[in-house]
């Protein structure tokens, strides 16, 4: 349990660091806020009047002081264009992302177990082949581009799911985000095929299966029953991995199918200048990718205990 | 995509070189695409019907045909020419882009694996930071902070890309230093940086090669493609994939090809990528068997 | 307008130049209203869904600018004069009248007779001082419109007295504009920020909820004044940036309204069984501007060259497929005093040539286009004018920005050319000349830096003389100097376009972009 706790550790420089980066990147991108609120009609008394009330008049040490202060306390100021606590904003639109994510593994898995079976149950066969060629396919995807041919396809032409938004209900948000999910799925499967495949040819060579075999187990029973079981490990693992890929892509995702997730909030904030916003998803999106890449770290050591991190 | 190779995917390279590559059905395939695709776009004055930004409003939207064998974007302009030149901008960019990351994670990763302590530490920290970031959060954040534009693209993807080349080559590190050539020559007196240079980097960097050439090169086309769809990336008129599927994509219910040709062709390089990926990788693995 | 690539519709205030649209423009008693649908007899019920590009950005009427905002709380609160239906004039509303002072000096207005909020208290002249001190009162907000005004009494429960410090032509349009819009008198006991986040009023409809960046809705407000209006239940507002998506959204029934559909599928809309594809006029006029700061755009000679070799018809061709026509003034048609006869720079290559022979710069120059990212009609117009100054000699750059950095740069002057855009808040000129060619108002001419000393004084005139005749032939002069200098080139006009189903009638919107929607039923 050390390694846990010098993980743990070690995450207080890095959470540190990522407030930095988070703060002063957003306020070194030029425009202004104020001009987001004022438009047009934005004069320099209107715009000074604005920075005061938002303490941007302050040196910017202190408003990352003041910043961390708040974030001690759970909070992440206020909203500069709609005016209200950006906690609320964000946490109101987290649930559309989580949503979001959780769907799309589940359509990854449904999609790269089948595939990964089929092509370790032959090594180099004419379906293994076959199999290994999407990935190479997969990886080459624009998210974006994956996004659009899916809306004219099954939107545009056949009117089988709605074009984008989040539905209502749980009916409709299965309905609505089956696209979008779908998107990022075809980005994440490729890799899970691959990782998949390897550890079940590996599973599939051991002693093990061979034992099992000997015992009269065969096809698709000794797959689903020995062989998914052992090799599902890896892949969890590369799923954990790739937690930073699945929020990406989320990001572009939401845009893409104009779901009100926090993506989307992040992307329109940056725009507007929404300081405590684009701060705020940025450190909720920081947050999964870090807890999430500690699990795997975890869950992999106890796993194997060959591998020891930072050795 | 960053964090789906950037937190090492078990890639198991060994660092053995050998074995004939012409044996190899993927590579020669992957090499095959991606000559094709680097030719077209080096003879693109040649192959190319017109100019690529000369317009014709008279002649907007038009199907693929004789005149114009793609057809003509809303400008008027042949989609086919675009097409040619758009591969010149993007693969320019993105072997640009490859460069830097390449050899600033290759230099600190080495310092990381070398050394270890609290070079190691602080070093593999700020790799932490940066992996918490989603890859597009951060692109797009620098893009804005510097600016749209090609300069901002390389300065963006290097500030994130050096990190995936500083972990496999740390590892790699970690393990050659160990090995008895590099103890002897630690014994005999050789200055480090001598050892590194000439000892321990030429055994290693064969695996940042491959990660180099097929996934960081497919991730910085489809970053730069899609910074070209989000309007941050190479400024109009030149043509470039991005922003010609951008461009098409207000016509998808009546032009769909002006989308999806430049999509398909995206898609096809990074195909021919992966090939010469997978390829030296197994080259590699059955060099070392 | 146009809304493509995803990123856009979370630009704020969007464009270099963007200016907040309207306020209240009505129809009432005139159910005969352009728009959609054929009549039939107007039903009770319903809840019409308009698929909008963007969210709000807050409800209070005195400090946003942005549409999305202020189309929704022109629902809620009224002014006490309106808009009428073709944006050229004011009509009572919460007033009936007027009297006007000899000095011409205060003017008092007399209060509808049973106006009540929908709280169901009666609105009094209370009311109204309170309401147009909070809109004078807005330093950062809408303020700047009432400065002409002194003071506001409220003599009687039914009358309120306008005091001015000078003579005053638009104070009616001024009236008008959604900022004085009337709420109860002290926000009845709340602070500002708590009345603002559920918004009472007199309008047609009343407060409902607000999930930011998914839906708004309102509901009927049993207290109504207009006797049976509204029709609908409830109206609801969804955010659908991308402009694929509310087309889909306006054929598969979950919207009846689609806000600005992409003008390349205006023609194909319009063909749609179940569509209506309404344009209506508006104000809205789109500009190239020149920042006179920088060299050579204080030559009047590249301006004009510029100006001359711009093809206005092709502008409109490639960019709203034919949905506009190329513009001639300042003013666009649907405002008071526009003259059709100004004379504004259309294409003629020949003379572009001959300005740029006798300009500083004759054999061209190299210069930067800053536009906003994410707006592919920008990005479209500027690869046109790229290829249209070429023969001048003059190559032209592409820059693009975010749209709040290209906003900041236009607003402080940092720029060699860029596009902006004006749509009429009031139903008068004043605001858009003192905007437009006053280079000691805040907006510097329109952020050119223009200065032509008789334009100036002019504009000054023309507020102050409240004789129709004199104050056309000042705006006459304006617009034919202000042409002749070609201080910005001035590119076209378009309408405002809505999808609706063919369900929704009585939808109509002013030139200056507002909508009544106290007006519009659902038929089965």
């Amino acid at each position: 349990m050390s390694f846990v706790i010098h993980r743990l550790l070690l995450l207080i420089p890095v959470a540190v660091g990522v407030t930095i980066i988070v703060f002063f990147m957003i306020h070194l991108i030029p425009g202004d806020p104020a001009r987001t609120i004022l438009g047009i009609h934005a004069t320099a008394p209107a715009i000074a009047e604005l920075h005061r009330e938002w303490g941007l008049n302050r040196p910017l040490a202190a408003q990352y002081w003041l910043f961390l202060n708040r974030l001690f306390h759970g909070n992440l100021g206020q909203s500069l264009f709609y005016q209200v606590p950006a906690r609320t904003l964000i946490f109101g639109r987290l649930p559309v992302t989580l949503w979001l994510i959780i769907y799309s593994v589940v359509l990854a898995i449904v999609i790269s177990v089948p595939l990964a079976m089929v092509a370790a149950s032959r090594k180099d066969g004419a379906r293994d082949q076959a199999v290994r060629a999407i990935p190479l396919v997969g990886l080459g995807m624009p998210q974006f581009l994956t996004g659009i041919v899916l809306i004219y396809l099954f939107a545009l032409r056949v009117h089988a799911f709605p074009v984008g938004g989040y539905g209502s209900g749980i009916g409709g948000h299965l309905r609505s985000m089956f696209l979008p999910s779908l998107t990022v799925a075809i980005g994440l499967a490729p890799v899970i095929i691959r990782s998949l495949r390897v550890s079940m040819i590996e599973v599939l060579g051991s002693d093990y299966i061979t034992t099992a075999r000997a015992k009269g187990v065969r096809g698709g029973r000794l797959l689903a029953r020995h062989v998914l079981r052992n090799a599902v490990i890896p892949a969890v693992t590369v799923l954990g991995i790739n937690i930073g890929f699945l929020i990406g892509g989320t990001l572009i995702v939401e845009n893409v199918f104009a779901i009100p997730g926090i993506g989307q909030l992040m992307i329109q904030s940056i725009f507007a200048r929404d300081f405590p916003v684009v701060q705020g998803v940025t450190l909720v999106f920081g947050v999964i990718v870090v807890v999430v890449n500690l699990l795997t770290d975890v869950a992999y050591t106890l796993l194997d205990p060959r591998v020891r991190f930072g050795r | 995509m960053t964090a789906l190779t950037g937190t090492g995917l078990p890639v198991e390279l060994p660092r053995a070189r050998s074995g004939r590559w012409y044996r190899q059905p993927a590579l020669v395939a992957g090499l095959m695409v991606t000559g094709a695709i680097v030719a077209m776009a080096i003879a693109a004055p040649l192959l190319a019907s017109d100019n690529p930004t000369a317009q014709n409003l008279g002649a907007t939207l038009q199907g693929p045909g004789a005149h114009h064998l793609l057809g003509t974007d809303q400008l008027g302009r042949d989609t086919w020419s675009r097409l040619l030149y758009g591969a010149r901008v993007d693969l320019r960019v993105a072997f640009i882009a490859v460069l830097f990351p390449f050899c600033i994670g290759t230099f600190l990763g080495s310092l990381a694996g070398y050394f270890g302590g609290w070079v190691d530490m602080v070093l593999m920290r700020l790799v932490d930071i940066v992996v918490a970031f989603p890859f597009y959060v951060l692109v797009i954040a620098l893009v804005f902070v510097l600016g749209p534009g090609e300069r901002s693209i390389y300065i963006a993807i290097a500030i994130i890309g050096w990190v995936s080349y500083a972990r496999i080559i740390r590892g790699q590190i970690l393990v050659a230093k160990r090995q008895e050539y590099v103890l002897a020559a630690q014994s005999g007196g050789l200055p480090t940086y001598r050892i590194i240079a000439r000892h321990l980097l030429p055994n290693v960097i064969s695996q940042a090669i491959v990660y180099a050439l097929s996934v960081d090169m497919i991730q910085d086309i489809l970053a730069i493609v899609t910074l070209g769809y989000l309007g941050l990336g190479i400024p109009p008129p030149t043509a470039d994939w991005g922003s010609m599927i951008a461009a098409g994509q207000s016509f998808i219910t009546t032009r769909w090809e002006l989308s999806m040709i430049p999509g398909i062709a995206v898609v096809i390089t990074g195909f021919g990528l992966s090939l010469i990926g997978d390829g030296l990788a197994d080259l590699l693995r059955r060099g070392e068997s | 307008m146009a809304h493509r690539t995803p990123l856009r519709a979370f630009t704020g205030t969007a464009a270099a130049g963007v200016i907040a649209l309207l306020a209240s423009a009505c129809s009432s008693g005139n159910p005969s209203t352009p728009g959609s649908g054929p009549g039939g007899s107007p039903v009770h019920g319903g809840n019409l869904v308009i698929a909008r590009t963007a969210d709000s950005q807050s409800m209070n009427n005195t400090t946003v600018f942005d549409n999305e905002s202020i189309w929704v709380f022109e629902q809620i609160m009224q002014p006490l004069y309106t808009v009428t239906p073709n944006g050229k004039g004011v009509m009572p509303w919460l007033a009936t009248g007027y009297t006007i002072s000899p000095s011409k000096l205060s003017y008092t207005f007399t209060l509808r007779k049973g106006v009540r909020f929908s709280t169901g208290k009666p609105m009094t002249s209370a009311d109204v001082k309170f309401s147009l001190d909070q809109a004078r009162a807005a330093s950062k907000g809408w303020g700047y419109i009432d400065t002409a005004i002194k003071s506001v009494a409220a003599p009687t429960p039914s009358t309120v007295v306008v005091n001015l410090k000078y003579p005053w032509a638009p104070l009616l349009a001024d009236l008008s504009l959604f900022a004085n819009g009337i709420v109860p008198d002290n926000y009845s006991g709340q602070t500002a920020t708590q009345f603002y986040n559920h918004p009472v009023g007199t309008g047609p409809f009343k407060w409902d909820y607000w999930t930011k960046g998914q839906a708004l809705k309102l509901v009927r407000n049993p207290h109504y004044w207009q006797p049976g209006k509204p029709y609908l239940n409830s109206v609801t507002w969804t955010d659908v940036p991308d402009d694929n998506t509310r087309e889909l959204q306006l054929k598969g029934g979950q919207a009846q309204v689609d806000e600005f559909p992409a003008w390349s599928t205006v023609s194909t809309l319009k063909s749609t069984p179940g569509v209506a594809m309404n344009l209506f006029n508006s104000t809205r006029t789109d500009y190239l501007t020149f920042n006179e700061l920088v060299k050579p755009f204080n030559d009047v000679h590249v301006r004009r060259a510029i100006s001359l070799a711009i093809n206005r018809k092709a502008l409109v061709q490639a960019v709203l497929f034919g949905n506009g026509a190329p513009a001639n003034s300042l003013f666009p048609p649907q405002v008071p005093y526009y003259q059709k006869a100004t004379p504004g720079f259309q294409y003629d290559l020949a003379a572009a040539k001959q300005q740029m022979a006798a300009s500083s710069v004759p054999h061209g120059f190299t210069t930067t286009l800053l536009v906003p990212s994410g707006n592919s009609d920008y990005v479209t117009i500027s690869q046109i004018l790229q290829s249209e100054l070429k023969p001048l000699g003059i190559t032209l750059k592409i820059q693009q920005l975010d749209p709040n950095t290209a906003n900041t740069n236009f607003q402080t002057l940092h720029y060699d050319l860029t596009f902006s855009y004006w749509t009429m808040d009031i139903p008068d000129p004043d605001e858009l000349v003192t905007f437009g060619v006053d280079p000691t108002a805040g907006s510097r001419s329109f952020f050119t830096a223009y200065n032509n000393p008789t334009v100036v004084s002019d504009a000054k005139k023309a507020e102050q003389i409240l004789t129709p005749s004199a104050r056309q032939s000042l705006y006459n002069q304006i617009q034919d100097l202000s042409a002749g200098d070609a201080f910005m080139a001035f590119l076209y006009y378009s309408p405002y376009a809505y999808a609706t189903s063919s369900s929704v009638h009585g939808f109509y919107v002013t030139p200056l972009g507002n909508y009544h929607l106290e007006n519009v039923w659902l038929s089965k």
